[in-house]
């Protein structure tokens, strides 16, 4: 990323800004700390009330009570960033509340260890790959030297992703595991899917984001959706005065529409894709394109892919590219309430929690038919499904005419989301798979 | 002289208390897939009762909030992956409300599709535009701390119950009952003695709204009783 066009603050981030003179990021005076807030103390299961109908938090209190005493270890392999730690840090006081000793612990190793799982990551999502014995040699090595390190006494034993997947070997009589799978497993690379398969195997079930993600294993399989807690930074209900000072800052206009896609800048999104829908649809109806995203400073690729946004993107001040730190949570929140439309336009995804979020917001969302997106929209009634760029700019021009279908939309998203997307949802499901696994249904 | 005093209307009770329970489920994924609609027909003939139970019974739950008419995962999936809509229309007119078993839902299901199929054989093997996916539902009751005794109580305890044991007691309960009826109506008629509410509670169309709606008309109807 280039240095910032602004230069009045000097807590600003890097604003984006690849072609100096044919583009340029426009902000007045970003509000945004360069270094993270103080994360506020965890909500309790009451917090939810008001959300959540309290005879559904009853519910779930009974089934904890079935589980009290019990402990659970949860297994991953970051304690910082990304869906899986923002996820525990949430859940985890939550068990506690309900009298469960949860416990967290993370896997360690050496940058080599950290290079392999990325490797491994690619090939489980499909990427070409070639594996040697010398790398299987570094992940068991490191297994290893977590099976040493850890210490594995509890109830239940949940692995989050393949990388511990390994430490099942751990595990002891009494004990059930499960592994818990965040990716899309649909299409691995054959070698390092069946390195990993045997030890999965030996888990009691596993758990997936999409029935498209799951695998034909000889344990039982679940589906388990992402969920969003409604209480946190990036989801909480923000005063409009707030909003509109996050769109000021961002040179958004709030008297014209808004249209949005946030997710870092990488080719799966297809940014430059949303860009080439904008531009077609704006032939028609006026509005601003917002993309948002972050993590362009540490990834060679997203520079590629910002490139190809401002190639797309042309002199147009309509388009607002913004690269935002991780930490800004809340004003990416605000910049989703104040959209008309926000655009998930991705070529391969995950689950999706940004449409997820989007949803929440009671906003009508165009997504790509893709990944976990199918499971959260249902065309024409929580949202629009889109294989096209031209399909997308279509969406976005009937929506942005159609003010009343749009509503109904969000309405619906919102309730889809509060039926089944919530983090209280994926704790009642969590305790009863565990509650069941223990005999105690 | 004697004041008047107006009798406050004794509200009977019940013979026998309502118990309001509720359910969650989790989803399990089955084995069968189906690419077509020749393939949905094979795994809709082996697969599980709880997949069928999943796809038409629990994806009512799941959507209970969508007023325009979700009807099955049998139907929108005909719909949205295979494009064939007349298929999709009758699929989608399959009302849970005409069966006691599974067994007869999956039969009627099965021939159904089968007629469509032989009638447009070209649908057969005509590759959907994604997979479907079969799933199954694992059930668990949840004893709740509500009980009526009386018609008030009852209308109290709705008020107050999650949409999980509207589901359970409303929409759940003829395949417990094997009864074209659900708890509410049953207790109604049997405990208290009221088969006129019984019949209007039966008759409330849960297709055409949420289950946020059927709990408000239950209400309504048990408190013109009162």
């Amino acid at each position: 990323m280039s240095q910032p066009l602004a230069k009045s603050d000097t807590t600003l981030p890097q604003p984006a800004n690849t072609q100096e003179g044919t583009f340029v990021e426009r902000r007045k005076r970003p509000r945004i700390a360069i270094e993270p807030r103080n994360p506020p103390p965890p909500p309790s299961l009451k917090d939810y009330e008001g959300i959540v109908d309290s005879a559904d938090l009853d519910e779930i209190r009974w089934i904890a009570h079935q589980l009290r005493g019990k402990s659970i270890k949860l297994i991953n392999a970051t304690a910082l960033g990304g869906t899986i730690a923002d996820t525990l840090n949430r859940i985890i006081p939550l068990l506690k509340e309900l009298e469960i000793q949860a416990q967290w612990d993370v896997i360690t190793g050496g940058n080599d260890f950290y290079y392999v799982n990325k490797a491994f990551l690619g090939a489980l999502q499909g990427g070409a790959y070639q594996l040697t014995p010398e790398v299987l040699d570094v992940y068991v090595a490191y297994i290893e030297q977590n099976r040493q390190r850890l210490d594995f006494g509890a109830d239940i034993v949940v692995a989050h992703d393949f990388q511990p997947v390994a430490l099942v070997q751990s595990r002891t009589q009494h004990q059930k595991w499960l592994w818990r799978c965040h990716i899309d497993l649909s299409n691995p690379h054959p070698d390092v899917w069946g390195f990993f398969r045997p030890y999965i195997e030996r888990y009691d079930a596993a758990i997936f984001s999409s029935a498209a993600f799951a695998k034909n294993l000889r344990i039982p399989q679940y589906l388990f959706y992402p969920s969003l807690d409604p209480l946190s930074e990036m989801n909480k209900p923000l005063d409009d005065e707030f909003v509109t000072r996050v769109c000021e800052d961002f040179g958004i206009d709030r008297k014209r529409p808004i249209v949005t896609q946030i997710s870092r800048f990488e080719r799966g999104k297809d940014p430059a894709g949303v860009v080439q829908a904008y531009k077609l649809a704006k032939k028609y109806v006026d509005c601003q394109l917002v993309l948002a995203g972050s993590g362009v400073n540490e990834d060679p690729e997203s520079k590629l892919v910002l490139d190809q946004v401002f190639e797309e993107a042309g002199d147009d001040p309509d388009v607002i590219v913004l690269n935002l730190p991780p930490w800004s949570s809340l004003e990416m929140n605000a910049l989703q309430q104040a959209s008309d439309v926000i655009v998930q336009k991705s070529l391969q995804e995950g689950f999706g929690l940004t449409v997820t979020e989007a949803l929440w917001k009671s906003k009508p969302v165009i997504g790509s038919a893709v990944g976990g997106i199918p499971a959260q929209i249902v065309h024409k009634i929580t949202g629009m499904l889109v294989h096209s760029i031209e399909g997308c700019a279509y969406q976005i021009r009937y929506l942005l005419t159609h003010p009343d279908f749009a509503h109904q939309l969000g309405r619906n998203g919102h309730e889809h989301v509060k039926e089944n997307l919530l983090i209280t949802r994926s704790l009642k499901s969590w305790l009863v798979l565990c509650s069941s696994l223990l005999g105690r249904s | 002289m004697a004041a008047q005093h107006t009798a406050i209307p004794q509200i009977p009770k019940a013979k026998a208390p309502f118990y309001f329970n509720s359910a969650t489920h989790l989803v399990r994924v089955e084995r069968e897939q189906a690419h077509s609609l020749g393939e949905l027909l094979d795994a809709m003939r082996g697969c599980s009762e709880a997949s069928i139970f999943q796809h038409t019974y629990q994806t009512l739950a799941e959507h209970h909030f969508i007023r325009q008419g979700f009807s099955n995962d049998f139907a929108h999936w005909t719909f949205s992956a295979c494009n064939e809509i007349g298929l999709a229309e009758q699929l989608a007119a399959i009302d849970v409300r005409n069966f006691t078993t599974i067994a007869n839902l999956r039969t009627e299901l099965v021939n159904m599709l089968g007629e469509y199929l032989d009638r447009v054989p070209r649908a057969r093997d005509r590759a959907a535009a994604e997979p479907f996916y079969f799933c199954a539902s694992e059930l668990f009751l949840i004893p709740t701390p509500f009980a009526a005794a009386d018609l008030a109580e009852f209308a109290d305890c709705l008020r107050k119950v999650s949409v999980h044991s509207i589901q359970h007691h409303f929409i759940d309960a003829r395949l417990r009952l094997r009864l074209s009826s659900n708890d509410f109506s049953q207790w109604l008629e049997v405990d208290a003695d009221r088969a006129d509410l019984a019949a209007k509670i039966n008759r409330i169309d849960f297709y055409t709204q949420t289950l946020n709606g059927v709990r408000a008309k239950i209400v309504d109807i048990v408190e013109s009783a009162l």
